[in-house]
């Protein structure tokens, strides 16, 4: 009885004065998918950058590219330009849920947090400059068309090491996790590491403009992009049943303040 | 660290023996894609011969056929040094991992060496990447397998300081067994990419 009492004082202490919001949490989870969704259908086959248009290509060819394509450019970059946000919003579901393996306020959580909302910033104003460049395409000479494309490429790839860092919190803070059956399947944890390795090589894109790893190429593009792709669903199926269990957990031991 | 998933039950005469997957889980999804991916990159540098015979075959003739052999055999004695420092953790035989994993560590160092002397060897006759198709995927190929070798020459030193400190023993293994997993793996690429670009004529 003493125990039971003990018990019931303590999580009364532990018990915060805010209600945890389950559900908000949940569908900021579910962003993450939507995000990837957008990407993949507009970015991605809407904008024709599955596969992208060749950095060997002439100034000429790249403005008649921008040209040809401006309608289905316009409409899929500016609304990608939108949908980005939700990368962020899902990196702060993703950070609560290591909060729970972590501690609250962990310096990882903190790091993954702010590695996916600055991951953001770098694909928005890439989406802008290629937008910017369909936009105005008929008032712009060829070389500067190539630029705005090349530095659109230069910012969206170099950029990957914000995102390797947040990849890199996650899988470790997932490491660590002591439940018995981990918040995090191992496969995700692993597959982490292999999105994180397999973004180095995109550090060659300057370099290069034929080849495996010019940034069309099958290990820039076609690896380095699909293993984020594959991580990003697969990472979200789990923190979306995280927030149940957790919320199971809270209940279970009477920290749910509703 | 090991999971109960990668616990395997087998019945044997002797009765219910636990048999596992080495290391852990995780590490195994790790090699599988890594697999994939070099399996995607052989593909990728067969289609691009197949477009340019002449120029990959003309190329390939280039190659120290001598160095890519040296370097096979390296590969093949450390896998084999790194397999007896497991077999000695599972006899119990913690004495002797230190030496075997240190002749995984110098192997990894040799395998190192002879691939600068490689590149050397082209960069002096002004062969660079960018030269072209078939030096470029050499370059690429070899290149990325160089750096699993650093990383996992890396883990094997690790390994090498622990155990000399007695970190490991038969019950104690699960470390060791994920980073000699890697490495068997790093000597399978390279069993593979060896073949591939050196010795398969691009008909």
């Amino acid at each position: 009885m003493a125990i039971h009492a003990e018990s019931a004082t303590s999580a009364a202490s532990d018990l915060s004065p805010y209600r945890t919001d389950y559900t908000s949490w949940k569908i900021l989870a579910w962003t993450g998918p939507v995000f990837l969704f957008a990407v993949f259908v507009l970015w991605g086959f809407v904008a024709h950058n599955m596969p992208p248009f060749p950095p060997s290509a002439t100034p000429e060819q790249v403005k008649a590219h921008f040209h040809d394509f401006r309608l289905p450019l316009l409409i899929a970059l500016s609304i990608c330009v939108t949908m980005t946000a939700f990368y962020m919003s899902f990196s702060v579901a993703v950070a609560r849920v290591m909060e729970r393996v972590e501690g609250p306020g962990g310096l990882l959580s903190k790091l993954e947090m702010m590695g996916g909302t600055i991951t953001c910033a770098p694909v928005m104003v890439t989406l802008a400059i290629w937008l910017t460049a369909a936009h105005e395409v008929d008032n712009l000479a060829p070389g500067v068309v190539h630029m705005l494309y090349w530095m659109g490429w230069l910012l969206f790839d170099l950029a990957y090491f914000v995102t390797s860092l947040q990849i890199a919190a996650i899988s470790i803070v997932f490491m660590r996790d002591k439940r018995e059956k981990k918040l995090v399947g191992q496969f995700v944890i692993w597959w982490g590491w292999v999105t994180f390795a397999s973004f180095f090589a995109v550090s060659a894109i300057p370099f290069v403009t034929t080849g495996p790893l010019c940034f069309n190429g099958v290990i820039s593009f076609w690896i380095a992009f699909f293993t984020w792709f594959i991580w990003i669903p697969s990472l979200s199926y789990y923190i979306i049943k995280a927030v149940d269990r957790i919320k199971a957990e809270d209940e279970a031991a009477g920290l749910v303040n509703n | 660290m090991s999971t109960i998933s990668n616990v395997e039950v087998v019945n044997t005469d002797q009765g219910v023996t636990p048999r596992r997957l080495p290391g852990v889980d995780g590490v195994w999804v790790a090699i599988g894609a890594d697999s994939v991916i070099f399996a995607i990159l052989f593909g990728s540098f067969m289609q691009a011969r197949l477009h340019n015979p002449a120029v990959f075959e003309a190329s390939r003739h280039t190659l120290n056929m001598n160095l890519g052999g040296v370097d096979t055999l390296i590969l093949l004695t450390s896998s084999w040094s790194v397999a007896l420092a497991i077999q000695a953790l599972k006899r119990g035989l913690v004495d002797r991992v230190p030496r075997y994993l240190l002749g995984g560590v110098l192997t990894g160092l040799m395998f190192m060496m002879s691939k600068s002397v490689e590149y050397f060897e082209k960069f002096a006759q002004g062969i660079r990447p960018a030269t072209n198709d078939f030096y470029m995927w050499y370059f690429t190929l070899t290149g990325i397998h160089l750096l699993h070798v650093v990383f996992g020459t890396s883990l094997l030193t690790y390994l090498w300081v622990r155990a000399r400190r007695r970190a490991y023993s038969c019950s104690r293994r699960v470390v060791p067994e994920c980073v000699a997993s890697y490495w068997h793996l790093v000597d399978l690429l390279w069993i593979v990419i060896f073949p591939l670009l050196y010795l398969q004529r691009a008909v």
